[in-house]
């Protein structure tokens, strides 16, 4: 007993020894010249070329930079490791002028021949890479000629408007790299195992530490090319930290706890922070709306329908013009922004955000929440309660029931199921509503095809032109009806027409336009009736000076400093 | 005695083999595999997927797969992990040494509670103390982990004297020896406090229930009848007949050691060994799955192994010998 106690005050006197060590959150934050965020995963790779989660592009997006980047502010690109570029009549090459002076963290200078040499490891059968399919034009590879060290000619087999958006990948150095790439060990290269003064490039950090699920330490790059108007030296932070933190609850409580710089807030989470503002020292700040986009689809896949060569009478209701419009008028989606983003959400009308100012079509005419037009156009369609149990019938007798489905474990989309349940029972339209395990979702999108309602969501960036996987109809993601040979209906045509147009368009304005048009055909159609996109936000400390965050990404990151 | 262990060794063979195969079968069986994340992509054309799918092995009949899996593991290869590229074993080092770590202090501490509370309330039944620390211990029992972990973290937050979550602070690397120990301790105690109370309720349970068994036994009766000092009753007739299920317990606790707390970790991020398993059978990482379904089952195999030797150890009634003589 006596002993028991005798442990029990020891463990207290420890405990308290070291709460009393603990320094204040302000004091240990502001400790040196550095940034401290946070990341939801463990980077897979430090290969940036091989990467294909989130985690991994992010973990060394400071350490590698392209030709070019987006800039966040025009949404257009702008110069990095290339200063200028021009094209010549036929649009099929491109001239590339590099950056001079420009080295590699190890001391190599950085040249033409790395760029030519990036190419190649995109478009080596055996590295698979996400950059790969976006830079095959006309099914070909693109050839690469160096011209001189600080020169590059691109030549591609038609020409192609979306190049700039998509030679933002990662250059990797050759001196480095070259050899695996030629014995075929380049997928085992640069590992999370590989030692972090082994990854090399010429980006703004160098990457000095990684504690597996703890965190990744970077230093600045002493040698960084880029210079602030005045000449000083950029990146002007001489550290980065990003801890690796796997529960989004935990980050929020170490951003109240004072452990981080700056931090994404859920819905949920922003009149809590709003209140507390003075007290954390930061300030909230609204950056705009989702950039992907969120949805309900209905299976058209004749596929899924015909049973026993008998026609099942969904397709016919799924491809009804009226029966869609009516679901499109039945949203309720100021209850949705509620129920979902607890108010701070707008309701979606395109399917590309209103943020991607450069192809965002601002002409479309919204379906209204309307319950009446609703019915008016369900009754024309034939489709009456004709029983008087409550359900719809359509022509022939079958009544209004199917399924809707979409991922289980995503709350957002399970919320926005129940409320479309509610909405459509309003109706006369019986709905089962059945959540899927990712697996099974996949199975069911891309295999079997066995579906009929599915609430899904696809994240964007700024070029239209990567969604074609999508929106082509020989797309293997056209979840409506994927790998169709011929377009099945003239509208889906008309879409990849307007796809292969707008890839060739180099002018600009006239590029325009066609994503436009996509976008007008999609909202007629419905293919995908687009529900609301979420308001988001950034909690950072107020000292921190030329932050400015957008839904693209950080402006100039390199410029953030700490207010002494 | 050797024999017996070495024969045990050989068993475990095939026991491995089959635990294995049925972890092996059922990976398979789940629906999808790791690429579907992949294929739900937009920028991750199909060709892509099958490119590596190809790269891993996929596609082969399961025998195959298996064999080609047994093949190396028998050569110490446990194979690639297909989320990280990168080989099992390395990613099982990197994260192990916050397990241990977190595995060994909760066990010290709930060991080092639980059996002197354990003793106490067995001694002093009915009281209130004995129900007050019966209460506790239920509490600590039903209470879900990581919503405990919630609750310290928060309250952590709110009294600033413990850190929130994580294995060591920022400036780690530039702490002296001392103030390292410090703030690794720091870093612990909660984490330990949510894994030990759960485990410690049920151990003061069952080393109350064994002492008042065996208290109301002839031997303790006649020992207190004879005048024998209260502590050598207790220390030498109850204290020892009462240790064999500990012995037992202990043993298996290595198999849980490692995979046991991903809850807690993953809330706490202490990120360890269990959110690294806990991640892998998400997303179907095929061969990290089956590395940590072998490391736990060698190490409960082996733990089984060292209770059972314990056990003869610490009970003369318990002996292998005849298991020798059959042979």
């Amino acid at each position: 007993m006596k002993r028991g106690f005798a442990l029990a005050a020891c463990v207290a006197v420890a405990l308290v020894g070291t709460a009393a060590c603990r320094k204040s959150g302000e004091e240990r934050l502001r400790r040196g010249d550095r940034l401290v965020t946070a990341t939801i995963s463990d980077p897979k790779t430090f290969n940036p070329l091989l990467s294909v989660d989130a985690a991994s592009t992010e973990a060394v997006g400071d350490v590698f930079e392209g030709l070019v980047r987006l800039n966040p502010k025009t949404k257009l690109p702008e110069p990095v490791l290339a200063t200028l570029w021009e094209h010549d009549e036929a649009g099929t090459t491109w001239t590339f002028h590099l950056r001079e002076g420009v080295t590699w963290h190890d001391g190599a200078p950085f040249t033409a021949d790395d760029v030519a040499f990036s190419f190649d490891a995109v478009f080596d059968p055996r590295v698979p890479n996400s950059a790969k399919h976006v830079l095959m034009v006309g099914g070909q590879p693109m050839r690469t000629e160096v011209v001189d060290p600080h020169t590059i000619k691109v030549m591609m087999a038609e020409p192609f408007a979306p190049l700039l958006n998509s030679v933002g990948f990662d250059i990797l150095p050759k001196h480095l790299l070259g050899q695996a790439l030629k014995d075929g060990t380049f997928t085992q290269t640069w590992g999370i195992d590989t030692p972090p003064e082994k990854i090399v490039g010429t980006g703004s950090y160098r990457l000095v530490r990684y504690v597996p699920a703890q965190l990744l330490q970077y230093a600045r790059n002493p040698t960084y090319w880029m210079r602030d108007e005045a000449g000083g030296a950029l990146p002007r932070l001489a550290e980065r930290t990003t801890l690796i933190v796997p529960d989004q609850n935990t980050m929020y409580l170490k951003f109240l706890d004072r452990q981080l710089h700056m931090y994404s807030p859920r819905p949920e989470e922003i009149d809590d922070l709003r209140a507390r503002t003075e007290e954390l020292e930061i300030a909230l700040d609204k950056i705009g709306l989702d950039t992907g986009m969120l949805f309900v689809s209905f299976n058209r896949n004749p596929a899924h329908y015909v049973k026993d060569g008998k026609a099942d009478p969904r397709l016919a209701w799924f491809t009804d013009s009226k029966f869609v419009r009516a679901v499109a008028h039945s949203l309720d989606k100021r209850s949705m922004i509620q129920n979902t983003y607890f108010g701070y959400g707008e309701p979606a009308v395109s399917a590309i955000s209103p943020e991607n100012t450069a192809f965002y079509n601002p002409n479309l005419t919204p379906y209204e929440y309307d319950l009446d037009t609703a019915r008016r156009l369900l009754d024309e369609g034939g489709y009456r309660d004709r029983d008087g149990d409550g359900v719809r019938e359509d022509a022939q007798g079958h009544p209004l029931e199917f399924e809707l489905s979409t991922n289980a474990g995503n709350q957002v989309r399970e919320r926005l199921c129940s409320i479309l349940k509610e909405d459509w029972t309003k109706l006369g339209i019986k709905v089962n509503y059945r959540p899927l395990d990712f697996a099974t979702l996949v199975e069911k999108l891309s295999t079997n095809f066995d579906w009929d309602a599915m609430v899904m969501g696809f994240t964007g960036g700024v070029e239209p032109h990567a969604s074609s996987n999508l929106l082509r109809s020989s797309g293997n993601l056209h979840m409506w009806q994927p790998n169709q040979r011929t377009p099945a209906t003239p509208w889906e045509a008309e879409i990849d027409r307007e796809l292969a147009a707008g890839a060739r368009e180099l002018d600009p304005q006239k590029r325009v336009t066609h994503y436009w048009k996509i976008q007008e055909i999609l909202h007629r159609e419905l293919p995908m009736i687009q529900l609301v996109r979420q308001q988001r936000f950034i909690a950072a400390k107020s000292y921190l000076v030329d932050f400015v965050p957008t839904v693209w990404g950080v402006y100039q990151p390199e410029r953030i400093a700490i207010r002494p | 005695m050797l024999r017996f262990v070495l024969h045990r060794m050989v068993q475990m063979v095939p026991l491995l083999i089959g635990i294995t195969f049925l972890s092996f079968v059922v990976v398979d069986l789940a629906p999808g595999d790791f690429f579907d994340t992949l294929s739900m992509n937009p920028s991750i054309s199909p060709e892509m997927v099958r490119e590596m799918k190809q790269e891993f092995g996929y596609g082969q009949p399961l025998p195959v797969r298996y064999g080609r899996w047994l093949w190396r593991v028998a050569h110490l290869d446990l194979g690639m992990s297909v989320a990280y590229r990168v080989g099992v074993l390395e990613l099982i080092e990197s994260r192990a040494m916050n397990t241990v770590i977190l595995a060994v202090a909760s066990m010290i501490f709930t060991w080092a509670l639980a059996i002197p509370i354990g003793i106490v309330v067995a001694l002093r039944r009915g009281t209130l103390l004995d129900r007050s620390l019966s209460f506790v211990a239920f509490f600590g029992m039903s209470v879900p982990s990581f919503f405990l972990s919630f609750l310290l973290m928060y309250l952590a937050l709110e009294t600033g004297w413990f850190p929130v979550g994580g294995t060591t602070s920022l400036d780690y690397p530039i702490l002296s020896p001392l103030e390292k120990i410090g703030d690794r301790l720091a870093h612990l105690v909660l984490p330990v406090l949510v894994l030990g109370t759960g485990g410690m309720a049920s151990l003061m349970r069952l080393m109350r229930s064994q002492l008042l068994e065996i208290q109301s036994a002839d031997y303790v009766r006649t020992a207190r009848a004879k005048g024998v000092p209260e502590w050598i009753v207790v220390s030498k007739h109850i204290l020892r007949n009462a240790l064999n299920p500990f012995v037992t317990l202990a043993g298996y606790e290595l198999g849980t050691l490692l995979g046991g707390a991903a809850l807690v970790e993953a809330v706490m991020n202490l990120q360890g060994l269990g959110t690294l398993m806990l991640d892998a059978v998400r997303s179907l990482d095929l061969y990290l799955v089956m590395g940590s379904v072998l490391m736990s089952s060698v190490l409960l195999l082996l733990g089984n192994l060292f209770a059972d030797v314990a056990l003869t150890l610490v009970d003369p009634r318990i002996d292998f010998s005849h298991l020798e003589a059959v042979r």
